[in-house]
């Protein structure tokens, strides 16, 4: 196994209006073994992405390594990676058995090691005994796992996955992404998965890069990215937030000060290498969750009326009227006096504000 | 699909065309545009062809004439067609198979049959002497007294089967959902049809009338049936017969070439991008809705009368090849199998149908292998020459049979390039191959196109990405899920070239040669029981014809149809 690399990837097509960019500049490494999620909104670039790795496209600019194999310009079918498609993109003209050992026929695998790495293979998506059936005669959920054993069947040096789990409802998608992590790590494969659904990116992956309008706004571990996010979007994107209006003060090694409406707090910067100046607009990123009731005059507070309240058992989400705007917190085990009308003062620790730079 | 590749299969499928088709109608065109005193180039004759009102009346008859007949045949076809995606009826898939019937015959020997009925002596004048309608002594010719009339009624007869089929699989790919949605929205069925499913369709509708019209407009056959001299295709027949260079046949092709290029253009432009409505992966199925009592037996009855009407010239030639004489009855007076063991006797009769098995299988063969080609480059890769391509492959549609016939003749006599294609004795194999196959190239790139945009290019890619070729995947996912597509795209392609008119009678010059249509078109000229000959040799063709596109339908289920977008 080895590192697949992406360095300066650029994609436009051409469009009647002139190229249309949908990636640019994209550098990534991604190291043998790790479970890499490409994550974003729709219209990022994050499937083209994918299909520059597979050679499904090509990239304008730039160059891809699998190692120290540049693979910019090879053919797909060089490249010993095996996709799972989002509509699964199983042959109908084929049975379970057939759709598996497609990849295995093209690469001259002997008959009898064919039939056993097949069964081996729908054994491992729990699926024994269906060979024979035709795709028509499968679920959804049965699909996306013939999908899956085609494609880990072949033993590809990467495995593409292009939102294997949309098509699904929601039980049976939650049940798939522990099960879909299992294989990947049992077989000791590097896979990059795109996705657009943020729980399904914080769930499975190793790390992840968050893709904006062609460009990678962050890489970093699920934990990273959730409580450091580098930009607001990033921090919009991933998880609910709290986006507060502040003004630089000051800054120490560990934290920095900023002004607001409702005095001073104090946070971290999300994007350490960040420049800071003193009296420069900011914005605070402070998740829901972060808060909690406080006293009146700790460091970090927010006094405010609650205008909403929606319970749900083991938490309540509250929306607060504060000199900073509306702001929603999450409490859990709220007590049963907690209710609109009421007036409510909050504080979060330092290392869950984080300074971001204001757009 | 790489580039390359693409482009390969490109300049294969553009030599193919320049060579077989472009050529021989530029060799036609230039001598439209050419002087022969000083070999310069002049409007001169394109002008006087409009000047001269022989010639002018000519082109507005074949336009009133293509115009008519598309018009008539839409009336027949719409109600058809969406009667039989909407409702269930007794006898429905009968009846719509039966409704292709009329595609089965060449129009001119349906001629024989036709003047069977409606001739001075026929069944039709003898129904009405019988009733005392008429003196027998002073019996009308039908044919005659309403010549335009009957032209158009007799193109809309053969025709409506192409529009029908257009309509058929417009209608197939359109996304049930869109009719639910408006009638969810509180639409009634008859604004349903107005509001959403006749805009969703009229690409198909006009890709199927461009189709109607220009055959139409071009049809040679009939109007000689009809004696009717003043109409382009048939002044064009008569002017390239007289050997003595007159340009001016050559520049009224050039007009009628225009004029057919045009109509198809504009259709392709107007129509061709926007596939609205249609659903690639329909997530429902339509369910054709049962109609019960009087109502259903009136929608059976509708198909089978319009299916009697259009094959009252099939039933003349039945007639005609069973009769021993038949002059002023209803029917033949004596009724004898005689003929059909003749017909098989026959010198003619015979190899002709070897010929044409030889010419046609060896057609369809290069028509498939330059369908996929070019299918392949329109529907599969990103050059921007695939457009170029896609109209290119559909414009023999657009050029009369006889105007490409006439320049392969002049080609390959002694010393001309195609006589390279003349093979020994003469034998018009690879000559009438080519030309059978150029001209049928539409109907295989058709079906091969269409069977590639229903077919998600996901299942290709994800063979490439399982590490399967270019060629691999095309042998192992492609061609297989596009199997049904191309068998019926290929027996069209055969069936219509075992038809085939103008090429074989130009091109096939010695008897031993003959294909099945100048087989009988000789035996129709024939002393004796030639006619009653050419009759049966006509039935066993539309026999095996009718079991070809049976077959075809079949294959194709309801996602048939000659689709010209």
């Amino acid at each position: 196994m080895e590192t697949l690399s992406i360095r300066s990837v650029r994609k436009t097509f051409p469009t009647p209006t002139g190229p249309l960019t949908v990636l640019d500049d994209v550098n990534l490494t991604i190291a043998p073994g790790e479970l890499f999620f490409l994550l974003g909104p729709s219209g990022c670039g994050k499937t083209t992405l994918l299909r520059c790795l597979a050679g499904l496209d090509f990239p304008t600019a730039g160059a891809i390594f699998f190692g120290d194999r540049d693979v910019t310009d090879l053919a797909p079918h060089f490249r010993e990676t095996a996709m799972v498609f989002q509509s699964y993109a199983l042959w109908p003209h084929l049975s379970v058995s057939e759709n598996i050992a497609f990849g295995l026929v093209e690469r001259k695998v002997p008959s009898e090691e064919r039939d056993r790495r097949v069964l081996e293979a729908l054994a491992s998506v729990r699926l024994d005994g269906l060979g024979d059936r035709s795709i028509d005669q499968l679920s959804g959920g049965q699909q996306q796992r013939v999908a899956l054993a085609r494609a880990l069947v072949v033993r590809p040096r990467c495995l593409l996955l292009d939102e294997p789990l949309s098509n699904l409802d929601a039980q049976l998608r939650v049940e798939m992404r522990q099960e879909i992590r299992r294989i990947v790590k049992e077989n000791g494969l590097t896979a990059v998965y795109v996705t657009h659904d943020q729980e399904e990116a914080l769930a499975m992956a190793d790390r992840m890069a968050i893709l904006s309008r062609g460009r990678i706004a962050q890489v970093g571990t699920p934990e990273e990215v959730y409580r450091r996010p580098v930009t607001s979007e990033v921090a919009r994107f991933i998880g609910e937030t709290n986006l507060l209006a502040a003004e630089m003060s000051g800054q120490d090694a560990a934290t920095i000060s900023v002004h607001t409406a409702a005095g001073v707090f104090t946070g971290i910067l999300g994007d350490p290498s960040h420049q800071t100046v003193a009296g420069q607009f900011t914005e605070l990123s402070v998740r829901p969750e972060a808060w909690r009731p406080a006293a009146v005059g700790e460091p970090n507070t927010l006094t405010g009326i609650v205008v909403e309240k929606v319970y749900l058992g083991q938490r309540a989400q509250l929306t607060l009227r504060t000199e900073l705007g509306l702001l929603r917190i999450v409490i859990i085990n709220p007590p049963g006096d907690l209710t609109t009308g009421h007036e409510l003062t909050v504080s979060v620790a330092t290392s869950d504000v984080v300074v971001l730079p204001r757009k | 699909m790489d580039r390359r590749t693409a482009w390969i299969l490109c300049a294969a499928v553009g030599l193919l065309l320049a060579v077989g088709f472009l050529y021989p109608a530029f060799c036609v065109l230039r001598e439209a545009f050419i002087d022969p005193r000083d070999g310069g180039f002049t409007f001169g004759y394109v002008l006087a062809v409009l000047r001269d009102p022989l010639y002018r009346d000519g082109l507005i008859n074949a336009l009133l004439l293509g115009l008519a007949s598309t018009l008539v045949a839409a009336l027949l076809a719409l109600p058809l067609a969406l009667v039989n995606h909407r409702y269930s009826f007794p006898g429905r898939g009968f009846l719509a198979l039966a409704l292709l019937v009329p595609m089965i015959l060449p129009p001119f020997v349906g001629a024989i049959g036709i003047k069977c009925i409606l001739g001075t002596e026929g069944s039709f004048n003898a129904v009405l002497a019988g009733l005392g309608w008429m003196d027998p002594l002073h019996p009308r010719d039908w044919m005659a007294e309403n010549r335009l009339l009957g032209i158009v009624v007799m193109n809309a007869l053969h025709l409506y089967p192409i529009l029908y089929l257009n309509l058929a699989a417009a209608l197939a790919q359109m996304d049930p959902a869109m009719e639910q949605a408006a009638a969810n929205l509180g639409c009634s069925p008859w604004r349903r049809l107005t509001r959403v499913t006749l805009p969703i369709i009229t690409p198909g509708l006009f890709a199927g009338g461009a189709l109607v019209f220009i055959w139409a407009f071009t049809e040679l056959g009939v109007p000689l049936v009809f004696d009717f001299p003043r109409v382009a295709p048939v002044q064009i027949l008569d002017g390239i017969k007289n050997l003595d260079r007159n340009p001016l046949p050559y520049a009224l092709t050039t007009i009628v070439l225009v004029v057919a290029g045009g109509v198809f253009l504009a259709s392709k432009l107007l129509f061709g991008s926007g596939r609205h409505g249609a659903a690639p992966r329909p997530s429902l199925r339509s369910a054709p809705q049962p109609l019960n009592g009087w109502l259903g037996w009136a929608c059976s009855g509708l198909f089978a009368g319009v299916t009697a009407l259009a094959c009252l010239p099939h039933l003349g030639v039945i007639l005609m090849s069973v009769s021993g004489h038949w002059h002023n009855s209803v029917l033949p007076a004596e009724l004898t199998l005689a003929h059909w063991q003749e017909a098989l006797g026959s010198a003619l009769v015979v190899p002709s149908i070897q010929n044409s098995l030889s010419y046609a299988g060896l057609a369809t063969a290069v028509a498939l292998v330059m369908g996929i080609a070019a299918a392949w480059v329109i529907a599969r890769s990103d050059l921007r020459i695939r457009h170029l391509l896609d109209t290119l492959t559909m414009l023999p549609l657009a050029v009369p049979g006889l105007v490409l016939a006439f320049g392969y003749l002049s080609l390959s006599q002694e010393g001309k390039p195609f006589a390279i294609l003349v093979g020994a004795g003469g034998s018009p194999l690879l000559l009438l191959g080519l030309a059978y196959a150029v001209r049928r190239l539409p109907y295989v790139t058709r079906a091969a196109v269409a069977g590639l945009q229903q077919c998600d290019p996901v299942l290709e890619q994800a063979a490439r990405s399982m590490g399967a070729s270019a060629w691999s995947t095309l042998r192992r996912i492609s061609l297989p899920l596009l199997a049904a597509h191309l068998a019926a795209g290929g027996v069209l392609a055969f069936a219509f070239s075992m038809l085939e008119v103008s090429d074989s009678l130009i091109l096939a010059q010695r008897a031993e040669h003959f294909p099945i249509t100048k087989a009988t078109f000789a035996l129709m000229s024939a002393l004796g029981d030639g006619p009653q000959l050419a009759a049966a040799l006509g039935v066993w063709s539309m026999a095996f014809l009718s079991v070809a596109l049976i077959g075809a339908s079949l294959l194709n289920g309801k996602r048939g149809g000659l689709s010209g977008e």
